[in-house]
């Protein structure tokens, strides 16, 4: 397990550094002076001399590896930056939202799990039976639905003319702090979207694994012995098709993060992607690059947690080790 | 004594792409208590199929005919709730013909046992007793499968079949890719339930298996029963061609193989299978023949069993 | 006449269907019925569906499935564009990597690693952020993040061309590197690049939608199917859904047509194939 680690970590840290100097370089070939940036509106009244200064304080005019290796050694020490957009620390922003982000994504991976884990073995139990013609067109259809039509055609239906659920927000706009109903009540939307949007290759891909191991020899054993039904699925059939999905839910990370950054915009949630969007308007690159290279580290830590949650599971690869 | 299990007139056809397989055809045997019935024949005769057709576990693009009873069930007929909530594990074990696959590799065995005590109504706490009858060291139970060697495996398999105490036995080629001290053990076990009063239907390609422990024999060839006598006497003085060809083939006699190779299930004759193959063959044998000894030309005629 | 309705050939047929509607459309409606981008009829104001406005009007007056087949052209073009584009980025990445071998091949293999770990919209956002919002960013957005597939298969085909050998046979017979790549590389690698290519698009398509939604893809005046859709916002929750479910119904429907097409044919292959065209 160990070894497992050290390898996670080996290919992580070039990945971030890779990815960091990427962005960077991005940055810098921008057309936007960061210096007009930080100036905001007073930048057009400001003169060349205290655009210049503010240039100089920046270090903007220096050679590129030593911006970068600044850049680099601030985050290393924790200080993330400047956001330009925002006017305060990059840090503070995202320890102010990342918790609402994570919460999102969090609910809508648990969501999806259970969901697709039920309807996908059920679907692969029968077969060609209506369940499963139906789970498979849906699933296909809802593929290709941006997250966003779906949001706002949800909002359309349940918001506005059901009224069960608010159309926005985290809370009451009368609320004085986020109690856990309000905050629920406010959630089930967005994560019911995001959980339907992703759904479709969770449902798919765990009622192809099923059915294929439905026709295993020792799922025909478990039922000549005479076990439930239930049983025979669930205890026998799941439980191998369980381990390589595991890995790969990890693989998919990356797309629910991106479908939470639209439904945040779309439901105005106080979470990191809608403050992309918004650092993306602002051309913000500090704020940007420090949520894009967060995101990457947080979804290459659940990679290693899903292999480490793999090899927990699959006593093949635990004994040997 | 009287039939425990009484199969009629059982066909099975498999419905494939652009052929149907005909994998059992006119079937008919009985077991009664204590009787070992071994089902011979050459790979990919129908032997298997026999199996699950009983059981209820065939594909769903197998048709069956016939009629097969187990005292009072009918086990073609009564639907499949049925068959998993009373018959399977419960009236008929089966044990499968290839244990390393036939155990779900996540599992231990302490756990599928108990499991399958549970099912049945039956305490889980009894594994061990369950696994000890069956040879296999209590260490073992908390292996997964994949750390069993295969004639821990096979124990493993069969005392699962035999968790349910069931009356009926089905044992599919339960000595394959065994060593001579186990087979003989796996047989012995066999023998033992029947002198202890259940039936068991051993499937077998292993002659020499057959020999030793059963007490009738049904020779299959080509989806067909060709001859169905005796142990005694099909091994001392066999009916049918085939079965004498078989036995002129083993080791320990004339070792002489049978010229030529079984006909496809997929383009049976109208005739007798075996008249392609047949040192006795004649005119006759365009039509396809009957009895304990299917056959026109017998070289024993069956004697009158009691 | 008959075996055309089973329903293996309904699936076969509906997309094409689909897809020669929306073709068909996106040629002949700017003929035949020219759209002024810029006339709003202050008097026919969020006009819910009706036959003289199938997809009702939107809240400036204008007639939603008339706009949304224009834009629904932008998208399209803009989504064919950007697929062409990152199968350039990809086919060359992937030929340095192969023709180079050694470092170069680790290291694309190490940035391919990284990209697989990065949230394609986040990432998109971030390169549309840094340089001038506009056609151009969008279409480097996209060709940056799509790249995958192209460079995995024409790596893949390189190394293993070297290793054949009727090239070693062609390159002594003296053949030069050009030739050899022309006539033993391409017509084997032309065919499964063109499958990449295609199930790129409808990635490419929602990528870009996604992007004018929020706000940071294509000029309003281009007005993508994306743009309407964010447009549209203001009048959903007055009630007026039609101006943003229209636009969104035309991407699926198309996106949906051209995935069922491409992904029939990805289906027939057998999966190492398959997983080298993974997006």
């Amino acid at each position: 397990m160990i070894r497992l680690v050290r390898r996670r970590l080996a290919v992580a840290v070039p990945v971030l550094l890779a990815t960091s100097m990427g962005m960077f370089l991005l940055g810098a070939a921008s057309p936007m002076d960061p210096a007009m940036q930080y100036a905001g509106a007073a930048a057009f009244t400001a003169s060349e001399e205290n655009l210049a200064q503010i240039r100089a304080n920046w270090g903007v005019d220096d050679p590129l590896p030593v911006q970068y290796a600044r850049w680099l050694g601030n985050l290393l020490r924790g200080d993330l930056g400047w956001s330009t957009s925002r006017h305060e620390a990059v840090s503070e922003v995202i320890a102010a939202r990342a918790g609402w982000t994570l919460l999102l994504v969090g609910l809508t991976l648990a969501v999806v799990l259970v969901a697709s884990l039920l309807l996908g073995a059920i679907a692969a139990y029968r077969r060609g039976g209506l369940l499963d013609r139906a789970l498979r067109a849906t699933a296909y259809a809802v593929e290709s639905m941006p997250v966003f039509w779906l949001a706002l055609a949800a909002i359309a239906v349940f918001a506005l003319a059901l009224g069960w659920f608010p159309a926005g927000g985290l809370t009451d706009v009368t609320a004085g702090s986020a109690s856990f109903g309000d905050v629920a009540h406010h959630l089930a939307l967005p994560v019911a979207v995001l959980a339907i949007s992703q759904a479709p290759w969770f449902v798919l891909f765990v009622r192809d694994s099923v059915a294929e191991s439905l026709r295993e020899d020792h799922v025909l054993a478990a039922r000549a012995r005479g076990l439930a039904g239930r049983t025979v699925l669930f205890g026998h059939a799941l439980r191998t098709a369980l381990l390589p999905f595991l890995t790969l839910v990890g693989a998919h990370l990356p797309e629910l993060v991106g479908g939470s950054v639209l439904v945040e915009t779309v439901f105005s949630l106080p979470g990191l992607g809608a403050v992309s969007v918004q650092a993306a308007l602002g051309s913000d690159f500090p704020l940007l690059a420090a949520i894009t290279l967060v995101t990457t580290a947080v979804v290459l830590i659940a990679n290693l947690l899903t292999d480490l949650a793999y090899t927990a599971a699959d006593p093949r690869v635990r004994v040997d080790g | 004594m009287s039939a425990l299990l009484r199969v009629t007139n059982l066909g099975v056809r498999f419905r494939l792409r652009d052929a149907v397989v005909q994998a059992v055809t006119d079937l008919d045997l009985t077991v009664r208590r204590g009787e070992l019935l071994a089902v011979v024949g050459e790979s990919g005769c129908g032997k298997s199929v026999l199996a699950h057709a009983l059981l209820g576990l065939l594909p769903a693009n197998a048709t069956v005919t016939g009629y097969a009873h187990l005292g009072t069930v009918d086990l073609l007929g009564c639907g499949e709730k049925r068959l998993a909530r009373e018959v399977r594990g419960r009236q008929i074990g089966l044990v499968p013909q290839s244990p390393a696959t036939a155990l779900t590799p996540v599992r231990t065995g302490r756990s599928l046992l108990a499991e399958t005590l549970r099912a049945y109504g039956r305490d889980p706490g009894k594994a061990g007793e369950l696994a000890a009858d069956a040879g296999l060291p209590a260490a073992d139970l908390d292996r997964y499968p994949f750390q069993l060697s295969g004639g821990m495996a096979q124990r493993l398999v069969t005392a699962l079949a035999l968790a349910g105490d069931p009356p009926l036995l089905i044992a599919d080629e339960p000595t394959t890719g065994l060593d001579r001290p186990l087979v003989d053990h796996t047989l012995d076990l066999l023998r033992r339930r029947c002198d202890n009063g259940s039936a068991v239907l051993l499937i077998t390609h292993d002659l020499a298996a057959a020999e030793r422990v059963a007490d009738t024999v049904a020779v299959m060839y080509a989806s067909r029963i060709v001859e169905h006598r005796p142990a005694a006497q099909v091994f001392g003085r066999p009916g049918h061609p085939y079965t004498a060809a078989l036995l002129d083939a083993l080791p320990g006699r004339a070792f002489r193989p049978i010229p030529g190779h079984p006909p496809m299930l997929t383009a049976l004759p109208s005739g007798c299978a075996f008249a392609a193959r047949c040192p006795r063959v004649s005119e006759v044998c365009g039509s396809q023949p009957a009895g304990d000894v299917a056959c026109h030309h017998p070289i024993a005629v069956p004697e009158v069993v009691s | 006449m008959a075996d055309l309705l089973t329903r293996r050939s309904l699936r076969d047929v509906t997309p094409a269907v689909v897809l020669g509607a929306a073709a068909l459309a996106c040629v002949a409606v700017p003929l035949l019925w020219p759209l002024d981008q810029s006339a709003v009829a202050l008097d026919r104001v969020a006009q819910a569906p009706s036959w003289s406005h199938p997809g009702g009007t939107d809240d400036l007056g204008r007639d939603v499935l008339h706009r949304g087949i224009y834009g629904l052209r932008v998208s399209l073009l803009v989504g064919i564009v950007a697929a062409l584009t990152a199968t350039v980025v990809g086919g060359v990445a992937g030929g340095v990597a192969g023709l180079l071998g050694g470092w170069a091949d680790r290291v694309l293999m190490r940035v391919i690693d990284a990209l697989s770990a990065l949230p394609h919209l986040l990432l998109g956002i971030f390169i549309v952020a840094m340089l001038r919002p506009g056609l151009g960013a969008v279409i480097l957005s996209i060709a940056l993040t799509h790249w995958l597939s192209t460079a995995r298969i024409v790596r893949s085909e390189l190394l293993s061309l070297r290793t054949r050998p009727f090239i070693d046979a062609a390159i002594s017979g003296g053949a030069s590197r050009a030739r050899v790549l022309t006539r033993h590389l391409l017509p084997h690698v032309l065919p499964k690049i063109a499958l990449a290519t295609t199930l790129m698009v409808p990635h490419a398509v929602w990528h870009e939608t996604s992007l004018s939604f929020l706000g940071l893809g294509l000029p309003p005046h281009l007005a993508s199917l994306g743009n309407m859709i964010n447009d549209g916002q203001r009048s959903l929750l007055t009630g007026a859904w039609w101006a943003s479910i229209v636009p969104g119904a035309l991407v699926v429907t198309v996106t949906l047509a051209i995935a069922a097409l491409a992904a029939r044919r990805r289906d027939r292959l057998d999966p190492r194939v398959r997983a080298e065209l993974e997006l």
